[in-house]
């Protein structure tokens, strides 16, 4: 059986399309899950391998990035979205920064960029952290990966947060491109299964740096 | 019940208002928004602490609730009517903590202890036309935009004088001429009526006007005919649709098409840049989406020009155009980015002839089955299904305001919601294939009334307009069918696909609703009757129309909507002669003279603005918009692989310099066509794969105005028979001329290219990085020597004249030489504005790699050589390279990062620092 994710698909989703054919890349049945239907009970956000909650500008971020999404997995979807805790989770750009405000990486925050606009870098460059043991970044450890960026809220600020999350990656030095605290572009939870960051993976141009994240996600699930 | 939540930072301020209170010189600069929601009834104070969670849910952000106004500071909020993208927002949020609200509206508040505060809000801040300023807390009764009906005024046409029938076609801001109120009149008489309503007047305002009917382009005497003619005359075979749809449709590869749209809206961002641009690129989305039986957007380009930053608005009270600079900015962003489309190509240019109303060009690809490219028919019985958003009191008269030009610039702006439209993307994708619709169009300008008279003409309509949903509670027929609000499509579904089609789009959130039927009647029938519902239609038989139509509108035989429109007959152009010479320069002079040129915003980087649109959603672009391992350079051309798994690219680029047109509109148009063309052969396209749109943007008040346009037009149908390259979509804008507090104010007459080629394989497109030093850079291609129109002859101060009239032959034997030649090439960058010079100076910073130059000359550095290029090829392929490209060495590319003639460096610092600050130093 290949391992199941479901893509949350919200509206103002729109990054959908590359990131499903990522997952189907690297051997998984990706599905996309229709908000309408997982608030009539038609669907379930908890029944596959793996969720992710893909990029774009859900709900057309007009409460600031990703609030309405955040409080529709805190509210209706409260249980579904705990259980998809407990298995590899990732979050893309606003998949991240809806992550972060369903409370994936402690109180943490995305805020707008230190240029206080949007940031669009097509080949962006990123360390992926040496000490993390998260199972979406096996093997990279310590490796420069360049795909793109492309977002207005992304400024890394970890608040008084100490322990709730892990670096996942960073900007390449002196190439920060929202003014995230300590060039901070992924994070993971602490057990290492929730993983979000800013940038898109899933739009690279060399197909090794698009698909590691994913393969490493789907591997860890086989 | 109204209540009030101001939500901001509780620390240091965000970056973005720290940044205003900069510019503006105000250190105690405080903005935040204040969000008001409108309950059904009066909420617990659970539920507000419920909604104030959420809206403060950030580090560092405070909620306040109920907190009035305090003294010194200043609110700007939308106008009640105007309805905020945040509204549905906010009602969602409601929903999903169960509490019910009716209405919300954000509002953003500015304090400062400066009394300078409110002058500088409302100068660069504020828009009357669609919002209001508040020193003191305002009151709001009810956040819910009001409206009522009105019952059609009638007017009896039989026995009306000439002069009572001009006042009539003139009242209440129509534009109806005499002729076309004697063909109302004509109508009511053939019908054998009373009276005609102003339901049927104002449908016929905008059915009639330049912008829907092109009477312009009829009078003139089917300037249209004669693109389309060329295009049917060359007979390529990659044409799959042209100038009969939403947009023209390309053929691509595997049984996939490209649609190809680009659109102006020039009248409304002259009033407001931010919705006028918006609107633009929501509009050619939707252009694309209601292509065929719908193509689903691969791509978005812009190009906006706009007078000098420094200058004032020539109209008091409009932005001036370092406000437009900064608001189209941000609207293409905001557009763009939350759509999901990938930015091709955007480009700014400050000319004084765009300082009273812009150029604001927006274009879209798209992709689609070959099986669906062709426009839709719909079948009697079909429903007709509006979806997306709200219908309000938007944009009325806005066709018919743009043809008017000067007289009816007034008009109120449409607001752009681009979620609504994201939403109904994917939707629409779905829709068509599962079959359920038999066709489609977009809600645009003119509204329902032209969408559904257009979809309709095929066999008949009726529509009800109760059935549309409303942002107010109610609105006159005439205002229901002309609002411009934006983010609608309308769908023809067959009964039989009814039930599958709302159920695809619930799932995806879009409102629906069946508005009326298609019939076999030939008529075109509008009524307006609150007692028959959706359902009572749905549940009738397909054929039948509602026997109790309450108030009816008009229905009219469709051969009775058609007119003549009188023929103008017009001379050829008057063409210039004679060019200027190019001055004698010094190396020092030439550096000189570089800096200027590389600083000039046609050649600067755009930077600021570049990065601010998402290049590379949807992860298929494989080319541009930039290129450079050093710095981020422009691109000469886009290319994006849509299809999974295939190789196959698409490949655009534009052709466009209004100072060329400036001099003479006939010879720019061949240069500006040939040079699209050259670029696309450069990259790696065959000529027969290529095609291209128009967009025409003529003034028409300036002398001579009408043998301009006659004179481009026949000049690009003779370009089109000659290198069997096609427009298959265009769209023409003939009131660029302007009454102004200055006087006239006229754009020049021009024409806008869009080329859109296709590859095979992408590995086979040559890109612009010089590879390896040592290598040697060429000049290729024809010679246009002329300095008019040039960005140096500009800075030099040079006069006016002819531009170099180019042999087609001579284009002939470069296209064919440079695509024979390609392997010997190792990149290669087109000439465009700047000349060689630019185009070195972009390689140096794109590469950092330096130039060794063999000699250089004013003209030889800075002329701009459109149809041509500088090629980069190894010492023993300079021989190869054949006679018909014109190959003239240039130098050699070597260490270090300069321009280097006879020991000096003419790319110096200050011209590098002028390359990649001064565009946003004149806009930001």
């Amino acid at each position: 059986m290949k391992p199941t994710v479901n893509v949350l698909y919200l509206p103002g989703t729109n990054c959908q399309e590359e990131t499903v054919r990522a997952f189907a890349e690297v051997g998984a049945t990706p599905r996309m899950r229709f908000a309408a239907d997982l608030l009539a009970g038609d669907d379930r956000l908890d029944d596959a391998d793996i969720l992710c909650i893909p990029g774009g500008f859900s709900f057309g971020d007009h409460l600031g990035a990703g609030a309405v999404a955040g409080a529709l997995l805190r509210s209706h979807l409260a249980d579904q979205f705990e259980a998809c805790r407990t298995r590899p989770l990732i979050g893309i750009c606003n998949g991240f920064q809806i992550a972060v405000r369903g409370g994936c990486f402690g109180k943490v925050g995305l805020k707008v960029n230190s240029a206080g606009t949007f940031r669009n870098e097509e080949n962006q460059r990123h360390v992926v952290d040496t000490d993390n043991d998260s199972p979406w970044l096996t093997g990279l450890g310590g490796q420069t990966l360049s795909f793109p960026c492309a977002h207005g809220e992304g400024r890394f600020d970890p608040g008084s947060e100490t322990s709730g999350y892990r670096v996942a990656l960073r900007y390449e030095k002196d190439s920060n491109p929202d003014g995230s605290f300590e060039d901070v572009a992924g994070i993971t939870s602490l057990d290492g299964l929730a993983f979000g960051l800013m940038d898109h993976p899933e739009r690279a141009v060399d197909r090794e740096v698009r698909l590691a994240f994913f393969e490493n996600g789907v591997r860890a699930v086989r | 019940m109204i209540h009030k939540f101001s939500v901001r930072s509780a620390g240091i301020a965000e970056p973005d208002i720290r940044e205003l209170g900069r510019s503006w010189e105000l250190d105690d600069l405080e903005v935040w928004r204040d969000y008001y929601v409108e309950f059904e009834g009066a909420p617990e104070p659970s539920a507000l602490s419920d909604v104030a969670a959420v809206l403060g849910d950030q580090l560092d952000v405070q909620v306040t609730l109920d907190e009035p106004l305090e003294p010194g500071a200043v609110q700007v909020a939308y106008k009640r009517g105007v309805v905020d993208n945040e509204s549905d927002s906010i009602i969602t949020v409601c929903a999903l903590l169960g509490v019910k609200a009716r209405a919300g509206k954000v509002a953003t508040t500015y304090r400062s202890a400066s009394p300078r505060l409110r002058d500088l809000i409302a100068s660069t801040r504020f828009n009357a036309t669609i919002e209001e300023l508040h020193d003191e807390e305002p009151k709001y009764d009810t956040l819910v935009p009001q409206g009522h009906y009105e019952s059609a005024v009638q007017h009896d046409l039989r026995g009306l004088d000439d002069a009572a029938l001009t006042e009539l076609g003139l009242a209440g801001g129509r534009n109806l001429s005499l002729a076309q109120m004697r063909h109302v009149q004509h109508i009511q008489e053939t019908l054998g009526d009373e009276f005609v309503t102003d339901v049927l007047l104002e449908a016929l305002d905008a059915r009639w006007s330049d912008h829907c009917a092109h009477t312009t382009w009829k009078s003139l005497g089917s300037l249209l005919g004669r693109l389309v003619q060329a295009a049917k005359d060359v007979d390529n075979p990659n044409v799959l649709s042209m100038f009969h749809d939403n947009a023209g449709v390309w053929d691509f590869y595997d049984g996939h098409a490209i649609a190809i749209k680009a659109e102006t809206h020039n009248g409304p961002s002259a009033i407001s840049g931010y919705f006028g641009q918006l609107t633009k690129l929501g509009g050619v989305l939707r252009d694309i989406l209601g292509t065929g039986l719908s193509a689903d957007p691969i791509g978005s380009f812009e190009y906006t020009a706009i007078g000098e930053p420094e200058a004032p608005a020539p109209i008091k009270g409009r932005p001036d155009a370092r406000r437009l600079a900064g608001e189209t900015i941000r609207a293409i962003k905001e557009y763009g980015n939350t759509f999901g489309v990938p930015m091709m190509s955007s480009r700014m240019t400050f000319h004084p002839a765009y300082r009273a109303k812009p150029f604001a060009l927006g274009g879209s690809i798209g992709l689609l089955p070959v099986s669906a490219a062709q426009r839709g028919t719909p079948r009697p019985g079909d429903f007709v299904v509006l979806i997306g958003g709200l219908t309000g009191n938007e944009g009325i008269h806005g066709a018919s305001a743009s043809s008017a030009g000067a007289t009816m610039d007034t008009a109120a702006v449409q607001i752009g919601a681009p979620l609504e439209q994201v939403k109904f993307r994917k939707a629409l994708i779905e829709l068509r294939e599962e079959g359920c619709m038999s066709a489609l169009t977009d809600v645009g300008g003119a509204g329902l009334n032209s969408a559904v008279g257009e979809i309709g003409e095929a066999c008949g309509v009726w529509i009800n307009t109760a059935l549309v949903p409303l942002k107010t509670a109610a609105l006159p027929m005439w205002r229901i069918l002309l609002s411009e609000s934006q983010e609608r499509m309308l769908l023809a579904v067959p009964p039989e696909h009814q039930e599958r089609a709302k159920k695809i789009l619930d799932r995806h959130m879009v409102r629906s609703t069946v508005i009326g039927r298609f019939a076999d009647t030939g008529r075109y029938h509008v009524f307006h009757a609150p007692d028959l519902t959706e359902e009572a239609l749905i549940a009738a038989a397909p054929d039948a129309v509602p026997a109790h139509q309450g108030e009816t509108g008009f229905d009219v035989s469709y051969d009775l909507l058609d007119i003549e429109v009188e023929r103008q007959e017009v001379g050829p152009p008057p063409r210039p002669t004679g060019a200027p010479e190019w001055p004698s320069l010094a190396p020092a002079e030439l550096a000189g003279l570089l800096e200027q040129v590389v600083s000039d915003a046609e050649v600067a980087s755009q930077h600021h603005a570049d990065s601010q649109y998402d290049s590379t959603v949807q992860g298929n672009t494989w080319y541009g918009p930039h290129y450079g391992t050093e710095q981020a350079v422009r691109t000469g051309y886009w290319a994006g692989t849509p299809v999974a798994g295939s190789p196959a690219a698409a490949v655009l680029n534009t052709a466009f310099n209004p100072w060329m047109f400036d001099a003479d509109p006939v010879a720019a148009t061949r240069q500006m066509f040939c040079s699209a063309i050259a670029g696309q052969v450069l990259a790696g396209v065959a000529v027969r794969d290529i095609c291209m749109c128009d967009n025409f943007y003529t003034p028409h008040l300036s002398e001579n105005w009408r043998e301009w346009l006659v004179g481009m037009v026949d000049e690009l149908a003779g370009l089109v028979r000659h290198f069997g390259v096609p427009l298959i979509s265009g769209k023409d804008s003939s009131a660029g001329s302007v009454q102004t507090d200055e006087g006239l104010v006229s754009v020049p007459p021009a024409v806008f290219l869009s080329a859109l080629g296709k590859v095979p394989h992408r590995d086979n497109l040559l890109p612009e990085q010089w590879t390896t030093p040592g290598n040697v850079l060429v000049r290729v291609g024809l010679e246009t020597s002329s300095p008019v129109g040039t960005v140096a002859a500009r800075k030099l101060g040079l006069p006016s004249g002819g531009l170099d009239d180019l042999a087609l032959s001579d284009v002939d034997s470069y296209l064919t030489a440079l695509a024979a030649s390609r392997t010997l090439l190792r990149s290669g960058a087109r000439i465009g504005a700047g000349g060689v010079a630019a185009t070195l100076a972009q390689g140096v910073l794109a590469s950092g790699t330096g130039v060794l130059l063999e000699s250089a000359t004013t003209e030889s550095l800075f002329a701009e050589h459109r149809v041509g290029a500088v090629v980069e090829v190894s010492p023993d392929d300079v021989g190869r390279l054949p006679a018909e490209l014109n190959p003239v060495v240039l130098g050699t590319l070597a260490a270090g990062s300069g321009i280097t003639l006879d020991g000096t460096d003419l790319f110096t610092p200050a011209a590098r620092d002028g390359w990649f600050h001064s565009f946003t130093a004149r806009i930001a």
